[in-house]
């Protein structure tokens, strides 16, 4: 009987395993659970917020600082902006070479977000950030930083989503390379908290230190044009048929304060 | 221990456990930190009277898979088993002393080490950082502190 009482919930477990990780039948339990969990978040946070409050109570700079914020915000924003816009540019140069080629400028909504706490997970790289459903987030969505990508939004309740880092191994992300517009797809290292690979681009392919690799736009999940990082490391495997490139992200992951949510107009 | 008594305190554990797991630590520090809700709840396993012990570790393995994003049932399958090699030696461990009851929580939290990793192995592979073999140890680093501190909220 003991032991009946001990499987019974062995075998829900697995079938519960089975079940999340080869379909979606439970998301919605999951997202409703996480929903009546967030209060967790906030707690976590409140330190921040009552140092956050004593700091600016009674500051006769109260008004700079929530100015220096919004000014911090749009600075970010604009700088996200900017690298799809240089993107542009080198393509555009690349392109009228060739023919006369007419480029429209993705048009892409952008919500800042603030970064509420990096990772609790030991096995998956990831962040909290407070804009949830409620500000229009939904999963998938692309996430950048003020120097490139952070990663993708996987979890979203009404006050908060979690993003998954692009330097977790489970992400893969279609990139180009800008120089030449070689693609491939990134992965994250498990065992390099700061790198990434690029699979899937071939041996004989011109790939140098440095070029750089931005977000390459194939599939409709990912806006292209966005950096994600700098090669820096190729090796060529005498036995494969791909090159090992590893990439080193452009944005760092440690520094992340403010985040842009990046969404299709369409969306 | 009273039913109720018993269930109030896993609450307070539950909710302890949730937010110190949810609090945001240096990458490394985050790899090597304790499980939380395993070392939590084997002081509840350890003090409580109540049967409905495996249905416990379920529901909290649950809740933590859900909090952390991690696969359903990930962190529940780790605690239940867990749970069950904390319930068989559990005489031992409520006479023993602190030394053998790190002891005890090293061996726990390294059964919760090996089914977490097996199950993230075959649904995604192996990648992870091999740092994470040290949470055992930090757990029974940590245990006396954990102990000491529900002892207090206990009353």
């Amino acid at each position: 009987m003991r032991l009946f009482k001990l499987l019974v919930p062995i075998l829900i477990s697995i079938i519960l395993i089975v079940l999340d990780a080869r379909f979606s039948y439970l998301d919605s339990f999951k997202r409703f659970t996480l929903t009546l969990l967030s209060p967790i978040y906030f707690v976590v946070d409140l330190p921040s917020h009552v140092v956050d409050w004593v700091n600016d109570q009674g500051s006769e700079k109260a008004q700079l600082v929530s100015e220096n914020k919004y000014l911090e915000g749009k600075t970010i924003e604009l700088k996200a902006r900017l690298q799809t816009y240089n993107n542009l540019v080198l393509e555009n140069q690349k392109l009228t070479q060739l023919l006369d080629a007419t480029y429209t400028i993705p048009e892409h909504q952008i919500t800042l977000a603030h970064v509420k706490s990096i990772s609790q997970s030991r096995l998956k790289k990831q962040i909290i950030i407070n804009k949830g459903s409620k500000d229009g987030v939904r999963n998938t969505q692309l996430i950048v930083g003020s120097d490139g990508v952070v990663g993708q939004v996987t979890q979203v309740t009404p006050l908060y989503s979690t993003v998954q880092l692009i330097t977790d191994p489970t992400q893969h992300m279609p990139v180009k390379n800008v120089r030449n517009g070689i693609r491939g797809v990134t992965k994250g290292l498990a065992t390099n908290e700061r790198g990434m690979i690029v699979k899937f681009i071939p041996l004989d392919s011109d790939v140098k230190l440095g070029d750089i690799f931005v977000t390459s736009g194939i599939g409709t999940t990912y806006p292209p044009g966005y950096l994600v990082g700098k090669v820096s490391k190729i090796d060529k495997p005498p036995n494969e048929a791909f090159l090992t490139i590893t990439l080193k992200p452009m944005q760092n992951m440690d520094k992340l304060e403010f985040i842009l949510i990046i969404s299709q107009k369409n969306d | 221990m009273t039913k109720n008594s018993s269930l109030l305190l896993l609450t307070k554990i539950t909710i302890i456990a949730l937010i110190v797991g949810a609090i945001s630590l240096p990458t490394i520090l985050e790899i090597v930190s304790p499980f939380w809700m395993l070392i939590f709840f084997i002081y509840w396993v350890i003090y409580t009277d109540t049967k409905a012990i495996y249905l416990f570790a379920l529901i909290l393995g649950l809740l933590t898979d859900i909090l952390q994003g991690s696969i359903l049932g990930q962190n529940a399958l780790a605690l239940l088993i867990s749970s069950a090699f904390i319930f068989n030696v559990k005489k031992s461990f409520y006479v023993s002393n602190l030394t053998t009851q790190q002891v005890y929580v090293f061996f726990a939290s390294l059964i919760y080490l090996i089914a977490l990793i097996l199950t993230h192995i075959a649904i995604q592979g192996f990648n992870f950082s091999w740092l994470i073999i040290l949470s055992p140890f930090t757990a029974s680093i940590i245990w006396p502190v954990v102990r000491l501190f529900l002892a207090k909220l206990k009353h």
